[in-house]
């Protein structure tokens, strides 16, 4: 039981301290699909050619080939220097890549992981349709067999930034007989295919980040298959393992800077008796030191989440315990920052832009729903963590 | 950084996991309900046998040598046994008497012979380096020949025989003995300024183990029964009802536990966030023994509310810790007042 950092990963840690505040983006982000792709894109670059990319990631596919440990320490700084979220890569660098290193044949780790890495593609997920939500098992997007390809017709729906992808981590149905986890075959699309229409949706923050995706025929060489054809479930329940394991640790320590920009905006602001600071408020300054402990105790259970990593070599089902209560606080953070805020709330704001609460505040309703529900977690917490009956 | 127990560090504990669940099973508590004493001597002698009271005592001293990471894997244990008995202010009181080199005070301790209880202090009353003075709530110190107070000066330790005249007070905990002493002015016998060694905040940790112990223990008693209990057919854990119940209790004892090691460590390691990590311990063990122990009565049902089921005494212990060194709200506000934890 111990919080040591080596000699070696203290050195690390100011390293990627330093490199990140000189290399950092400067200029705000855009709101243009095109322009969110360009940017997003751009700053993976810097990352890759400063050798900063996929820090945990094997050294053949261009990664770092450092510990678990050594993420961490990337994430936290990455989310201390108030960095902006992967987003438009959040598929390839934290699902669709870590799904490949652990289940894709040669070629197609050869083909699609430096890439992702070197900031040249972007990947979304097709695994939602508009049947198949918490039930992901039911999906219903069809592909037939036809020579030495798969012919896919259907709809995805909430395929996050498909708009400006390239490559597609894609569930089809590809047998009926048997149980509906049995069938299905986890496929790499190429989003540029013939047959593929992709129409935005607007979403309640105002923005378009997620999209429907229409398949008309599209043709999918059958080599792009990722494990065997109609054995896609175990391959598309590591991805979602990966998903609820580490890939939220930049984003908890950005919850835990927001926490703290909170406190110094409550010592600034006029509270709601309207002559003392909000911190003044007995309620308010509960509240926030509720969320203070709650982060700090947050960051242990990652901490904790990672050493059991460590040991094991794969993430666990806890990880949904620490998708849960993220997810829950992320929104209870930003309902926090609209009690502080009182009427100025009521202007929006873009949760891109600094002060951007209450665009926050509206983002912070996805959190709970993307990546599988809380309720989802809850199960998956009752059946497969503590072995209730279904 | 490996923030999990090593292999010997569960090792250490086993032993004593073992021990609790022989000699001192949670029906004791119901067995002695009418004794002066919650603990029987035999089972006192039993874990000072065992090393418990000298854990994190030096080997030079007689004790195991070991630090408050694995005395907080002790005291959970003991909190998933609600054992009875003064464990918390004894340690304590081991630690302070090392740290002012009394060795005949630390043997007699690690040996399981001078019990020591706690004393509170009520608003208004004070501690220093010589006296205590004023009204003290007294836990399981009605047995043991001293008492420990912890103030935000300093740890003392009193005699008991000094506080003049003692009022048992029923307790809502059948395995804790409560008292008062009022108008008090009493000679301190030892004392540790708080700046030479915190005690306070590893009685925090410690009571923060103690409520992790029974957060966890709730969630084990629920998961097992909605296995087991069956209505309409089936067992009730098929119902997200009481299946999402059990999950929240899933992850509140992880996160209690979670934090539990990292302030263990950060005390033990002397981060300068260690006292933030202490008190943020204590709350969310605090919160996360309080709502398990509640949901535990209601996954149980009829069960849940008689006196012959388990569940009470966790409800009942919650409710001692959480008003011992300080209850939600005096660390709340310290909380939001530190320095932001680093
Ligand atoms: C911002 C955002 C981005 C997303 N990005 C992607 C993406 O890139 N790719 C992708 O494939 N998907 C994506 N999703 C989709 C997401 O995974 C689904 O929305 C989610 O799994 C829930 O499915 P659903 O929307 O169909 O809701 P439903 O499954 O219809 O659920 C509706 C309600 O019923 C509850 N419910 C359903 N079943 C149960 C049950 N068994 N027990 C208890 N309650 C239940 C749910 O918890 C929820 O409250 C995204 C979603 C959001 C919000």
């Amino acid at each position: 039981m111990d919080l040591d950092f080596s000699a070696d990963q203290r050195d690390f840690r100011d390293q990627v301290r330093t490199w990140l505040h000189e290399n950092k983006p400067r200029d705000e982000r855009p709101r243009a699909a095109a322009g969110i792709r360009e940017y997003d894109l751009a700053w993976q670059r810097t990352q890759f050619e400063g050798g900063w990319a996929g820090i945990s990631w094997p050294t053949e596919y261009g990664g770092r080939g450092l510990s678990l440990i050594d993420q961490l320490i990337w994430f936290e700084e990455y989310g201390r220097a108030g960095l902006p979220s992967v987003d438009a890569n959040f598929v390839g660098l934290n699902h669709a890549g870590p799904t490949l290193m652990t289940r894709a044949r040669d070629e197609q780790k050869a083909q699609h992981l430096r890439p992702i890495l070197a900031g040249e593609v972007v990947w979304c997920q097709g695994f939602s349709e508009p049947g198949a939500g918490s039930d992901l098992a039911s999906l219903s997007a069809r592909a037939e067999i036809d020579g030495d390809e798969l012919v896919v017709s259907g709809q995805k729906i909430w395929t996050s930034f498909a708009h400006v992808a390239d490559w597609q981590e894609l569930l089809v149905r590809t047998s009926r007989t048997g149980s509906k986890h049995q069938g299905i075959t986890w496929v790499i699309c190429d989003m540029h295919s013939p047959g593929i229409d992709v129409r935005p949706i607007r979403t309640m923050d105002g923005e378009a980040e997620f999209c429907e995706v229409f398949y008309d025929e599209v043709r999918i060489p059958l080599s792009s298959v990722v494990g065997d054809v109609d054995q896609g479930w175990s391959v598309a329940m590591s991805t979602l393992s990966f998903e609820r394991g580490t890939a939220f640790t930049a984003g908890q320590v950005r919850l835990a800077s927001t926490v703290e920009q909170l406190i110094e905006l409550a010592r600034e602001r006029t509270g709601p008796d309207g002559r003392r600071p909000a911190i003044a408020d007995d309620e308010l300054a509960r509240r926030l030191a509720t969320a203070r402990a709650e982060v700090a105790a947050l960051r242990a259970m990652t901490y904790v989440g990672i050493s059991r990593s460590a040991r094991t070599g794969t993430p666990g089902p806890e990880g949904s315990i620490v998708k849960l209560y993220y997810s829950e606080m992320v929104k209870q953070v930003a309902r926090l920052a609209m009690d502080i805020l009182g009427p100025d709330g009521l202007r929006y704001v873009s949760r891109w832009i600094p002060g951007g609460w209450s665009g926050n505040y509206l983002y912070s309703y996805s959190q709970t729903i993307g990546g599988g529900t809380s309720e989802v977690q809850r199960n998956i917490i009752g059946d497969r963590i503590l072995g209730l009956p279904r | 950084m490996d923030l999990l127990p090593s292999a010997d560090q569960q090792d250490v504990v086993r032993a004593a996991a073992d021990f609790l669940a022989q000699e001192m099973p949670r029906d004791r508590i119901r067995q002695r309900e009418a004794e002066a004493s919650s603990v029987d001597a035999a089972a006192w002698t039993g874990c000072a046998d065992l090393g418990l009271f000298g854990l994190s005592v030096p080997e030079e001293l007689g004790g195991a040598g070991f630090g408050v990471e694995e005395e907080a894997l002790l005291f959970r244990e003991l909190g998933r046994h609600v054992a009875p008995g003064p464990f918390l202010s004894t340690v304590l009181a081991a630690q302070l008497a090392v740290a002012i080199g009394d060795a005949d005070l630390v043997a007699s301790i690690v040996a399981g012979k001078t019990t020591v209880g706690l004393a509170a202090l009520r608003a208004g009353s004070t501690v220093d380096e010589d006296r205590v003075r004023g009204d003290l709530d007294l836990i399981d110190a009605v047995e043991a020949p001293l008492v420990l107070l912890l103030g935000p000066a300093g740890a003392a330790l009193v005699e008991t025989g000094q506080l003049g005249a003692v009022q048992t007070v029923p307790s809502i905990d059948p395995g804790v003995r409560l008292a008062t002493a009022t108008g008090v002015d009493a000679p301190v016998s030892a004392w540790l300024p708080a700046a030479t060694r915190p005690l306070y905040l590893r009685g925090l940790v410690l009571a923060a183990a103690l409520l992790v112990g029974i957060a966890e223990a709730c969630r084990d008693a629920s998961t097992e029964y909605a296995k087991t209990r069956e209505q309409f057919g089936r067992p009730i854990g098929v119902n997200q009802a009481v299946k999402h119940r059990c999950a929240d209790m899933a992850v509140q004892a992880e996160l209690g536990m979670a934090q539990l090691y990292f302030a263990a460590v950060s005390l033990a390691s002397g981060r300068p966030d260690a006292e933030l990590q202490a008190r943020t311990a204590k709350v969310v063990a605090a919160h996360a023994a309080t709502v398990n122990a509640a949901s535990n009565v209601q996954v149980h049902g009829g069960m849940g509310y008689t006196w012959e089921n388990d569940a009470h005494l966790f409800v009942k212990r919650v409710e001692v810790l959480e008003n011992l060194l300080g209850g939600r709200t005096e660390h709340l506000a310290e909380i939001v007042a530190l320095p932001a934890p680093q």
